[in-house]
């Protein structure tokens, strides 16, 4: 026997909309400065945030800088590049 | 030395004739690869109808390092890639392009006038973009990695790559001079 869920905490467009992400690459080149600068300009992160991110992208080799729709991704993918990150977008493999 | 300053809300950059003629020489190679001359260099990308008039039908992922480098895969999957590289590619080239060439008239003033100098309302974030695409170029040509910075130490001064890693270091040091103004 299953049990349905309230219609309300079933959220179709969430599944559909929001499962891309934003990855940010480690590599050998990128100044910890620099990376933390971009973050903060492009996603507006509080200055502690961004050097986290950055800190996360050093000691992990990546870290996941945004997420949301397909399109939304692909443009903070570009801007990442236009900045020399080392960026890319995939689904989430969470959900 | 070279160094950026802060002058009320801009920025300027101190560099002597030799400093301004290694950057634009390295400026005017990356120019080169970048594809200088070719029609998106004209195209306006603001303009929605010139951008699909300009969007050519594939655009084959860079055989060189560098351009692959600064002109990356954005997905894993090479089909997607190859895809969004279609529609995007020309855009990012084109930026990149843009702030080489403004650094470059900068730089052209000091260098023709045969003196070192101060350059004047320097866009920090065209210069940062510049200089980091610059050292990616010759990282990639250098095969940088987490320990270079002691392999420069065990070169040789005779060493062909020496002063490479030497104006690759100079870069870094400038890009974080820059940055440490802003942050």
């Amino acid at each position: 026997m299953v049990k349905t869920l309230p219609k309300d905490e079933v959220s179709i467009s969430e599944l559909v909309d929001r499962p891309w992400i934003t990855i940010v690459w480690d590599d050998p080149v990128n100044l910890m400065n620099y990376v933390t600068h971009v973050l903060i300009k492009l996603f507006g992160f509080s200055k502690e945030r961004a050097h986290e991110l950055m800190m996360q992208v050093h000691n992990e080799g990546r870290a996941v800088v945004s997420s949301g729709t397909r399109e939304e991704m692909e443009r903070d993918v570009q801007r990442l590049h236009e900045h020399g990150l080392w960026a890319t977008l995939q689904r989430d493999d969470k959900i | 030395m070279s160094n950026f300053e802060k002058v009320g809300d801009g920025y300027s950059l101190d560099l002597t004739l030799d400093e301004a003629q290694i950057l634009i020489n390295l400026v005017e190679q990356l120019l080169e690869l970048l594809g200088e001359g070719d029609f998106f260099h004209h195209y306006d990308s603001s303009d929605p109808l010139a951008q699909l008039l300009a969007m050519p039908s594939e655009i084959v992922t860079p055989d060189d390092p560098v351009l692959l480098r600064l002109l990356p895969n954005a997905y894993a999957d090479p089909e997607a890639a190859s895809d969004f590289r279609r529609y995007t590619e020309p855009q990012l080239r084109g930026a990149k392009q843009k702030n080489l060439r403004l650094v470059r008239e900068q730089l052209t003033v000091l260098v023709d006038e045969n003196l070192g100098g101060v350059i004047e309302d320097i866009e920090a974030d065209v210069w940062l973009k510049a200089l980091n695409d610059l050292r990616i170029a010759l990282s990639i040509r250098l095969e940088i990695s987490e320990t270079s910075f002691e392999t420069f130490d065990l070169l040789p001064d005779e060493d062909p790559q020496k002063p490479v890693y030497a104006v690759y270091f100079w870069l870094g040091w400038l890009q974080e001079n820059l940055l440490e103004l802003l942050l």
